[in-house]
Order: C-alpha cells, then structure tokens, then sequence
C-alpha cells in the first residue's frame, strides 16, 4: 500500500509491509503467483520459515491487503474533519468515493485479484473474507447509528440483513468499477450514488410502512 | 408554475435499459392519453384538445425529469420552441429549467478532489453543503472566500458520456412530438448533439464566457460576472456571484414600465451585438440564465450553449428579415436554397407550398425588425404567431413531405429569436429594434 508503506518508511518497513510489496511487484511483473514460497522467500532474502511467522499462504498476504485497503479507506475518512458531521447516508457514499480511490492507486493488483476469485468461482472467496468482515462490522456501526437518526427503519428479519445488502452493493459497485471504462470512473460514481440512494430510499420510512401499519389496523379492528 | 407541482424523486433510472424503459412507458401513456381523448370526443364532439396535450405534456415531463441530463435539455429545449409545441405542453417543460435532484455533498467532494487534489473547504471560506440553485446539467453551490461571495457550479458525472444515448433515446419519442420524419429529425439531432457536447464542456464555457462578456463589456445596463479559470474545470466552474432576482421573481415586485423597457432593452442589444458584430451567440435565452441586479442591470450567469454562425448562413438568414421581402423572386429563391428551405427533390408544387409557408412567417417573425421600436408586451403579435405554428404544424401537405427542412444553423438561432422574443414579451418591453446598416432600408 503506498500510503501505508509511506507511514511506517521513515522507522524501517514492517516485514508484513515489505512481503506484501514484493508480492504485489512479483505478481504484476509476471503476471502469476510466486511458484513457492520458498522461492519467494528466496528473493526477499528471508528464510521460508520466516514468511510462515507472518502469512501462512499466499493468499493471507492476498487477504492481507485487501483488508489493508479497507483500513486505508477508513482512516482517511477519520482524517477528514467533516465526515462526522455526515449524515449516515453521506457517510456510506464518502466511504465509497473514498474506497474507489484506494482502489484506484492499486488498480492492476485488484484487476488480477478479481480476474482470481472469478476463475475459482467461488461465492464467498477465501482472500475477501478479512475486508468482508471488516466491511461488515463497518456497516452493522452505521446502520444502528441510522435507526438514531431514524435514516433507517427497524422492520422485523430484514432489518438484520442490511449488513449483507450492503456488502452486495459494495461488490456490486467494485464489478461495475472494474468494467468502467469512461474517463475518471465517472460513470461508477453515478453509480455509487444512485445506489446508494436507492438503498436509503428503500430502507428509510417510506409508503410501505405506513401500508403495513395500516393493514395491521384493519386487521385488529376486524 | 411553482415548485410545489415538483415530485420529489425517489430513485433514479440507473441502466440504459432502464432508461428506455422510462420511454417505453411513457410512449404507452401517451398513446392511452390519445385513447382517453377519442374516447372521450365520441360522446362530446366538441372537446378541445388542449386537455389532452395537457395530459400528455404531464406524463412527458414525468417521464424527463426523472432522465435528467440530457434528456433534461432537450425538454428544456422544447420548451422554448413555443411555436413547434402547443401551449400545454410548454407550460410543463419550463418546470424542467428549476428542478433536478441534487448530487450528494460527498460526491462534491470527491469532484473537487479530483480537480483540485482539494476539499472545497481546503480552498474556500465558506461552502454550502446543499446546492442553491439546480442548473440542467449540475447544480449551484454558493462559497466564500475572503469577502468575495462565489458561486460554483458542479456537473453531474457521467453527462458528456449519455448525451449520446439520451439522444438516441429521445429520437423515436422526438419524432412523434415534433411530427417530423425522421430524415428531418437527424439533420437537427446532429447539431444538437454536438451543442449538447460542448455544454458539458466547462472548461470551454469559462473560456466563452471570458471572451463574450469581454466583447459585450461596453453595452450598456449589462452586467457580467468574473470568472476563475484558476478554480475551474472540466466539471468545474467558479464565477462571482450575482446579487439579485430571477426574471419571474422580479416581475412580481411589479416593476415600471421604464424599468421593464430598460432590462428588456439591454437584453436586445446584448444579442443584437452577438448576432452581428461576434456572429457568435448565447444561444439559450431561457428566464433561468439571467438575473436581474438592484441597479436596474441584467446580469448574464449562464454561457453553456454558444452558437456560432457560418457567414454565408448569418448572409441569407437575415436578409430575410428585410421589411416586406424587398428582394427580387430569383434573389429569395436562391436563399431559400441556400438555407435549405426548398432543395431540388421537391416537386413545383411543392415548392410553391413551402415558399409560401416560409414568406409567411418570415414576415411575421421580422416584424420587430420592420419599424425602430416594437411593442413586446402586445400579445396579440404572440398569438399570431403560435397560430402559424398550430396551422402550419396540423397542415396536411406539411406533414407528408419527407423532406428536412432549414438549415441546420438555424435550429439553434431560432432557438436563440424565439427564446428572446418570449422573454421580452414576459418582460413586456418596449424596444428600440437597432439592426445593422446592411439591413437597413
């Protein structure tokens, strides 16, 4: 991660951060994994034993720094003074603009990781667990701080299950930005907003509420 | 009309095919419109049908406003071409020049960022979270810096790259509206989209606008703000802001008749000088671009869509407004031809229909020219001339041709003459008609 690499360059660089690096290098290089880890750890001039203290595969350094650009995301979002003055709708799209933005700087990386998880087909991949998580918790915060603001409604089972709609939609919007192809991305920022509208809109009191509340009256009154 | 009648939007159509399925829905209601209407006429022979371009203008300004983009400006557009759209439907569409939902303050963020590698409120004193004002393609935020009060203007992302497919959506949907063929209809749309294009280009409208306010700088009673090329950018524009009231606004506090022929009077010589010295013009004279300041000036805020002229049309086009048509048979057949009014796939009596036709509003649309001052406030000129387009537009003969007619140039200048005489007209002005010394007879 640049930034983050940035931070810890002045002390010396974290093994983690320097695998990782490497990794990134060694996969947009050659365009695939690292036969062996021992032929990785050759190249870093470590010992292979030393690379299990910190990862355990290839793809915990690949979790690794998905979870990494979740953690970039966040933390510059707790430096821009204004973002807790949002509302939680506000919220949810400056963490979305902001997380475009990281991903940006790592493009490639995140193009050959995706183009991974596609190949092996697998629903709930092993590498986004970490940042899914992350994600998750991020979201379940900023829901319940939305039943405050009454931005969003508790309704019965649903209700549990907004975490989940939004790690869809943040899926959702990384296959769109993947395909984007307009200048700037500026197409996936419509897209987050009209997204993220639409989740509000949806999940905010609306027409349907009232219909329950009402068909609920009728039927007590019966 | 007022802001109550705007529907808050919910959600915005996202995909291309949600887009067209916008329009799909619309064409059917219109059509069940036309079904209501001759239903209705069976029983009641006399039913006007004013109630039902009312219903079908409501379900096509539904339908656009929830487009937005450019789908937006082309109703905006239409809007002003009174004299192609029955009444009802033009009443509608003004709405579509105040209303739009607005870009979250994130996003604002986000865009300045990406221009400036700065937070609005890294570069200014002061910056409203909300969007003042809503412009077609952006919106309007009000900002400080030091004591200078800003306006700024933000475009919507993503509209350079739908103008082409809004257009393509328009298209069917335009050519049943405006009763044209299609042939006629991708003469203009060609033009429209290039214009659509430059519009979202605001790198090149503070560029114009530099200039244009710079050439106009020594009319009186007009006012110009600065900009800042410094601030602005392809999505970006940050201008002064003007102080005052919108042109609705300020004709409700009455103003006197001096006053009305002053701003009117300004707004004449303002595109009297465009016209013919720049041969460039402002070519979207809608009430929205214009703000009327405490000092009796009109301030000009909007130069998004720029005509300019080609000297052989700016030539034929406005020798016709000559009073009487004091040209020669021969002379106005060749400008006809030249302007593309008549070609040689017409037949003679074709001919003889459409120059007809164009004579007949030619003298009525040159009438200001025809003495030194005219009287815009007098209706009766307006009627006459929304008669012509109903007669002309319900014509038989008019409606089988298959030819394009009129230049392309010409789309946006009578834009820009019906714009302007709509707006004199609301202003009720009385105007010296100065015209340059070639067309003085």
């Amino acid at each position: 991660m640049e930034k983050t690499t940035a931070k810890t360059a002045k002390e010396k660089k974290s093994p983690e951060a320097q695998i990782k690096e490497a990794y990134i290098t060694y996969l947009l290089e050659h365009g695939q994994a690292p036969a062996s880890v021992f032929k990785f750890a050759k190249l870093l001039k470590m010992k292979e034993e030393d690379f299990y203290n910190y990862y355990n595969s290839f793809e915990g350094v690949e979790s690794a720094i998905w979870t990494d650009i979740f953690g970039e995301t966040k933390s510059r979002l707790d430096q821009d003074k204004t973002y807790i003055q949002y509302s939680v709708r506000e919220k949810l799209l400056a963490f979305y603009f902001t997380w475009l933005e990281v991903l940006k700087s790592n493009r490639s990386y995140i193009q050959y990781s995706l183009q991974q998880i596609k190949e092996k087909k697998s629903l709930d991949p092993t590498v986004l667990k970490g940042f899914k998580s992350a994600f998750k918790q991020y979201a379940e915060e900023l829901m319940s701080e939305g039943k405050e603001t009454d931005e969003v409604v508790a309704r019965p089972v649903i209700s549990d299950r907004y975490a989940d709609l939004l790690w869809m939609q943040a899926m959702f919007l990384l296959n769109f930005w993947q395909k984007d192809t307009s200048k700037g991305f500026e197409r996936t920022d419509a897209a987050v907003e009209k997204a993220v509208n639409l989740f509000f809109d949806l999940i905010g009191k609306s027409a349907l509420d009232s219909m329950l509340d009402f068909a609920k009256f009728i039927y007590q009154n019966k | 009309m007022g802001k109550e009648g705007v529907k808050e939007q919910g959600s915005i159509p996202t995909s291309k095919v949600q887009r067209a399925a916008k329009f799909i829905s619309t064409g059917a209601k219109v059509g069940g419109n036309y079904v209501k209407h001759y239903t209705k006429k069976v029983f009641n022979p006399e039913l006007s049908k004013d109630e039902l371009h009312k219903d079908n203008a409501n379900d096509i300004y539904n339908s656009l406003s929830e487009l937005k983009g450019s789908a937006l400006k082309v109703a905006q557009m239409m809007s002003m071409d009174k004299n192609m759209l029955p009444r009802a439907y033009q009443d509608k569409f003004v709405m579509a020049q105040y209303s739009a939902p607005p870009l979250s303050y994130p996003l604002v963020v986000k865009t300045f960022q990406q221009y400036f590698k700065q937070a609005p409120l890294d570069i200014f004193d002061t910056f409203t979270k909300n969007a003042v004002n809503a412009a077609s393609i952006g919106q309007v935020h009000q900002a400080t810096k030091g004591d200078q009060k800003l306006a700024v203007k933000i475009q919507y992302p993503g509209v350079a790259s739908s103008v082409t497919s809004d257009l393509k959506l328009v298209r069917p949907f335009a050519l049943r509206l405006l009763n044209m063929n299609e042939k006629e209809l991708d003469h203009y749309m060609e033009e429209v989209e290039e214009r659509l294009l430059e519009e979202t280009d605001y790198k090149l409208e503070v560029e114009r606008s530099m200039s244009i306010s710079k050439a106009c700088a020594h009319i009186p009673n007009l006012f110009f703000p600065n900009y800042y090329p410094e601030l602005s950018a392809e999505r970006v524009i940050t201008m002064d802001w003007v102080e005052g009231l919108h042109l609705r606004e300020w004709l409700k506090t009455d103003p006197s008749q001096e006053m009305r022929n002053q701003i009117g009077q300004a707004l004449w010589d303002f595109y009297d000088h465009q016209v013919h010295t720049l041969m460039e013009v402002h070519a979207d004279p809608h009430p929205g671009n214009f703000i009327i300041r405490e000092d009796g000036s009109l301030g000009v805020i909007d130069f998004g869509c720029v005509k300019v002229m080609p000297e052989s049309f700016y030539k034929g086009y406005f020798s016709l407004i000559k009073k009487d048509l004091l040209i020669k048979e021969s002379e106005l057949d060749q400008i006809f031809y030249d302007l593309e009014f008549i070609s040689d796939k017409d037949t003679d009596k074709e001919k003889q229909f459409f120059k007809a036709i164009f004579k007949e509003m030619i003298s009525l649309l040159g009438q200001p020219f025809h003495a030194d001052e005219f009287d815009f406030s007098d209706d009766t000129y307006f009627k006459q001339i929304f008669d012509l387009g109903d007669r002309i537009s319900n014509d038989k003969e008019f409606r089988k041709s298959k030819q394009a007619r009129g230049s392309r140039h010409g789309l946006y200048i009578n834009r820009t003459y019906f714009g302007l005489y709509n707006m004199l007209n609301e202003i009720g002005a009385k105007i010296k008609t100065t015209k340059p010394d070639w067309l003085k007879s």
